[in-house]
């Protein structure tokens, strides 16, 4: 108790001792002349003379500057004032060497700024969670299935199968049953993403919707802004609840953050709802961590403001099909395993009672896994961003490599200053405090520099990545955290690059650096450390070079594939058709409209739609049975389709291999037609000609209508460069009862040309029809290999900036040796050694290093670059000609950094240099 | 070239100038000049105390809380800064006090000692 009150005491005594220093020194001041005056005049009472007396009270107290720095010293103000004289001069001593401090600080800055962004992109994408009420405890459900699943189709909104889920998506009816019976171990919700057209404020534009049911608020535990929550009340029967919770985005957007917005109503789709409440800022939905819907209604509104295509509007009373996103919280105490085997069971039961199960159908099994960060886990990224944080760790610990060589350079110079500052009796830790504050002042300036390099460079990444996340932007925020996470990196930095110099500079010895021959005494030593440094830096850049050759190549290696269609000139559209009530008969009409007003546009070669654009990591399948398989209903196989227009052919310019493409003779009327890839001939057709065979999709009953086979084209991608390409069937729109959704166009000029002309001609078919997302295919093609693209340009990036230190290592090292060396060479060249001899001694000497170093970067990248298999294509891990490249590369490099130094060396003039010491 | 070493005489003194001065300070508030006339007054001009140890003593002292400081008036019309003793330093003088009179005690008995007792 005593000592806290003392240390209270302390404090309180030191706080406000800083804070009024100048009050505190005038006091001193004022304390002592008092002292003096008075020790005078008693002094001179006992008869002394004034000057006298005035000579002996100053003797007695003795030095006042001695006095005034103990009692500073009693305050606690020491240190903090030797820290500022510290700081002072390490300022002082980074001013008087600009190109150094210039070059240290410019390494570091890059080095910190590119860490400081790839942390905070992989922060947010990674670890932050959703902003509701404890989101450890919630899970995301999905289920897997061994065999063929009781499901007729399922959607899913994210690379299920990277956690081992066949699907995260349910039906509703499936839904209701499922959290009824697992009532006891967690409380489900569900809710779906939906993007639809919408007036808000009279403006009409695409709102971003997510459906959700009554219980969602109560189970996220999130508290609106302004209003009411959605409540259990609103979710009743199909089509009532009409009602509204805006994002505080929209809020912000549309409204100026006025309270007047409740009551209010936003028009979706055929629906009105009200504003009943705004969400908090920090809730963005229960899919994603970083970006919110616009509008939260509840589920029973999805007839009305999702409605689906066809006859049927409603997905709520569907069981077969599964749409809807299941999260749950789980409740307090119940295991894992106790939670999965539960809601297997309630799920086996749910899919009993509501669904068909044949013999042949298994019963999907429940997974969960952490809801914390919604839908949206990114797991696709965890590898790269793991990647990417590595290697530009790799490059921080580079440039500290690099800026301690040029400190221990410096600190080979200033041997001398530190002799002298030992012999005056300086301490060996005040030594190695002052050195300390240098290298940690020149990393706050890198650490400066890479805040702000990292604050600019935040959303770089992702905007690069917004094609591969499948979200248009993300604005990455910049907190506390990244500051902390800058802070650091400075601290440790400066620690790595300054304690080892400090430590060699504080450990000279007075008597030998003094004497003339200091230099020559201790250069050995020096010269070690200074190679192993450079050897480290070759070997750190071997490693960062290894890794941009592989990523360089497999972006290469997937740029020179043929995706057996003719990728230029060729434009991407997405039409958004209106959603109204019309026939068949209508929308063809209308989409045939579409089709000659297309063709029409100047510069057009010709035009067709399709279902699913290539290479846009999109996919559709359909369960396809053939004539001759029908008989066994188990043979069905899901297959990739493609809904075209007639001219799809010529227009992605796939040849036909055998029979005829789509003609104006097949029309809605005529026979069903189709035309399917050599892959599909081959797999479902084998040792028969395909065509005049018939095929179809779904179960065959007693009314199918076949779909005659009349022809076989080429293979092509699908969805990535990647993958083989994969068999595939094409069906005509015009037989088809199914919406426009992708237009493709091959154009004589170049295809973003023709985009005004496009938007006039559709404003003519109809004013209603948007044109979304206009792109040319090679776009989209960059666009979903922007992982692949933004792994090949950082890690060259970063490769590059690694050659440029490794050359300024080895430049610097050399340039040294030779400076130190000159009197040996001259007594070399004396003797009767040879220019070219000279030379090559230096030459040899930056190849030993470069070499010793290349063994270990080479031995490193060989057991470090498997860990990024996954992510190359079409070479391997250990790829030769990357090896093979990089090795001459840093051999290259190395003969070019030493070749400067060595010319000197060999230039030098015997005599000269002999006279020189 | 070490620096100059200390007078050794006064070190006995030294270890103890703090609580002299919260003895001294105990009898009334003072400035620092008037800290160094009482003791030199009680001790009967005995004991020479170092001015300069004097001002950083004080300074550590009210740093931890023993003594507190304000401005006023001194006796010949000058602003003087007065140092008096605080509720935490009462108990460290008396503590302090307990202990220098056990020790001065126990040294007492050993400088008594004589040969037969061994």
């Amino acid at each position: 108790m005593r000592f806290f009150t003392r240390k209270t005491a302390e404090l309180k005594s030191w706080l406000g001792a800083m804070t009024h220093r100048r009050k505190l020194e005038a006091e001193m001041e004022a304390e002592l002349a008092l002292h003096l005056e008075s020790r005078t005049e008693d002094l001179m009472r006992s008869g002394l003379a004034p000057a006298e007396a005035a000579r002996q009270a100053r003797v007695e107290l003795g030095p006042a500057l001695k006095h005034k720095e103990e009692m500073r010293a009693s305050l606690g103000l020491r240190w903090f004032d030797e820290f500022g004289a510290d700081l002072r001069y390490a300022a002082r001593m980074l001013r008087k060497s600009p190109g150094f401090t210039l070059t240290a600080a410019l390494s570091l800055a890059l080095a910190i700024g590119a860490n400081t962004a790839i942390f905070s992109v992989a922060k947010e994408i990674l670890y932050d969670r959703l902003g509701v009420a404890e989101p450890r405890q919630l899970r995301l459900l999905g289920w897997t299935s061994k065999g063929k699943p009781p499901v007729g189709s399922w959607w899913s909104a994210f690379n299920a199968n990277s956690v081992g889920m066949t699907s995260e998506c349910i039906s509703y009816p499936v839904f209701r049953e499922l959290a009824a019976r697992s009532r006891q171990v967690i409380d489900l919700f569900a809710f779906k993403d939906f993007t639809q057209n919408g007036t808000v404020r009279g403006n009409p534009q695409r709102l971003d919707l997510e459906l959700v049911t009554g219980n969602y608020y109560g189970v996220l535990g999130v508290r609106p802004q302004v209003g009411r929550t959605i409540q259990p009340s609103d979710d009743g029967a199909p089509g009532t609840g009409a009602v509204a919770v805006i994002s505080y985005g929209l809020w912000q957007r549309e409204f100026g953050g006025s309270p007047t917005v409740l009551g209010q109503t936003i028009q979706v789709e055929r629906a009105t709802l009200t504003i009943v409440g705004v969400n908090p800022r920090s809730f963005s939905g229960a899919a994603a961590v970083d970006q919110s819907p616009d509008i939260f209604a509840p589920l029973s509104m999805q007839p009305l403001v999702a409605p689906m295509g066809g006859k049927e509007p409603s997905l709520l009373s569907v069981t077969d099909n599964w749409w809807l996103e299941v999260m749950g919280r789980a409740k307090p105490g119940v295991s894992a395993e106790a939670l999965r085997a539960s809601l297997d069971v309630a799920l086996a039961s749910a899919v009993r009672g509501l669904l068909t199960v044949t013999a042949d159908e298994t019963i999907p099994q429940i997974v969960v896994v952490d809801g914390s960060r919604g839908l949206h886990q990114e797991y696709f990224l965890k590898a790269p961003l793991a990647v990417l944080q590595a290697m530009v760790g790799l490059v921080l610990l580079l440039s500290c490599v690099n800026v301690a060589n040029l400190m221990l350079a410096r600190g080979a110079q200033r041997q001398r200053e530190m002799s002298v500052r030992l012999a005056l009796g300086a301490a060996r830790n005040r030594l190695l405090r002052l050195l300390l504050t240098e290298s940690l002042l020149l990393a706050a300036l890198g650490g400066a520099g890479g805040l702000a390099l990292g604050y600019i460079g935040r959303n770089g990444l992702p905007a690069l990545l917004a094609g591969t996340m499948g979200r248009q932007s993300i604005d990455i925020r910049f907190d506390w955290a990244a500051f902390a996470f800058v802070a650091l990196l400075t601290i440790l930095a400066g620690l790595a690059f300054g304690l080892a110099p400090a430590w060699s500079a504080a450990r000279s010895e007075v008597s030998s650096s003094l004497k003339e021959s200091a230099q020559t005494a201790t250069r050995r030593r020096k010269g070690l450390s200074g190679k192993m440094l450079v050897g480290f830096q070759v070997a750190l850049s071997t490693l960062l070079v290894v890794a941009a050759g592989l990523f360089a190549r497999t972006l290469i290696g997937l740029n020179s594939i043929d995706p057996g269609f003719k990728t230029d000139h060729l434009l991407l559209v997405d039409l958004a058709l209106p959603n109204r009530d019309e026939s068949d008969g209508e929308r063809l009409a209308m989409q045939h409209r579409i089709d000659e007003a297309i063709a029409a546009v100047p510069g057009v070669r010709s035009g067709a739609a399709m279902s699913t654009p290539y290479l846009a990591g999109m996919m559709t399948t359909y369960s396809m049975v053939t004539e001759a398989e029908s008989a066994d209903p188990s043979k069905a196989n899901s297959e990739r389709g493609v809904m075209a227009g007639d001219r799809f052919f010529e227009t992605l310019g796939i040849p036909i291999m055998a029979g005829r493409g789509f003609g104006p003779q097949d029309t809605a009327t005529s026979l069903k037609v189709g035309v399917i890839n050599q892959a599909l001939a081959r797999e479902r057709f084998p040792n028969e000609n395909p065509i005049g065979k018939r095929f179809t999709l779904g179960a065959p009953g007693k009314d199918t209508q076949w779909i005659q086979v009349i022809g076989v084209c080429g293979d092509t991608s699908y969805q990535s460069l990647r993958e083989t390409p994969p068999p595939q069937f094409f069906l005509l729109y015009a037989q088809r009862p199914q919406p426009y959704s992708t237009y493709a166009i091959r154009t004589q000029v170049k295809p973003e040309a023709i985009t005004p002309a496009l938007r006039k001609a559709m404003l003519k078919v109809d004013p209603a029809i948007a044109l979304l997302n206009v792109r040319t295919q090679r776009q989209q093609i960059a666009e979903t290999m922007s992982m692949e693209f933004v792994l090949a340009w950082l890690t060259a990036g970063f490769g590059f900036l690694a050659l440029a230190l490794a050359c300024i290592g080895i430049y610097g090292l050399m340039a040294y040796s030779v400076a130190r060396r000159t009197n040996e060479i001259g007594i070399r060249l004396a003797l009767g050694a040879q220019r070219a001899q000279v030379r090559g001694m230096i030459l040899r000497e930056s190849t030993w290093i470069t070499a010793a170093g290349l063994i270990a970067g080479v031995a490193g990248a060989l057991a470090l670059m498997r860990l990024v298999k996954s992510m190359l294509y079409g070479i391997t891990p250990y790829d030769p000609v990357t090896l093979t490249g990089a090795v001459l590369l840093l051999l290259g490099v190395a003969l070019v950094a030493s070749w400067v130094p060595a010319r000197r060396a060999a230039s030098v003039q015997p005599m000269e240099a002999l006279r020189h010491e | 070239m070490t620096p100059p070493k200390q007078d050794k005489t006064n070190d006995v003194l030294q270890g103890t100038l703090d609580l002299l001065i919260l003895k001294a300070v105990s009898l009334g508030p003072l400035h620092g000049y008037g800290v160094l006339l009482r003791i030199q007054q009680i001790s009967g001009e005995e004991l020479v105390i170092q001015q300069g140890s004097l001002y950083p003593a004080l300074y550590r002292l009210e740093h931890q809380g023993a003594i507190a400081s304000e401005w006023g008036e001194s006796e010949n019309n000058r602003r003087a800064k007065y140092y008096r003793l605080t509720k935490a330093g009462r108990a460290r003088l008396n503590e302090e006090t307990e202990k220098w009179r056990r020790m001065a005690g126990i040294i007492n008995v050993i400088l008594r000692a004589t040969p037969e007792e061994m």
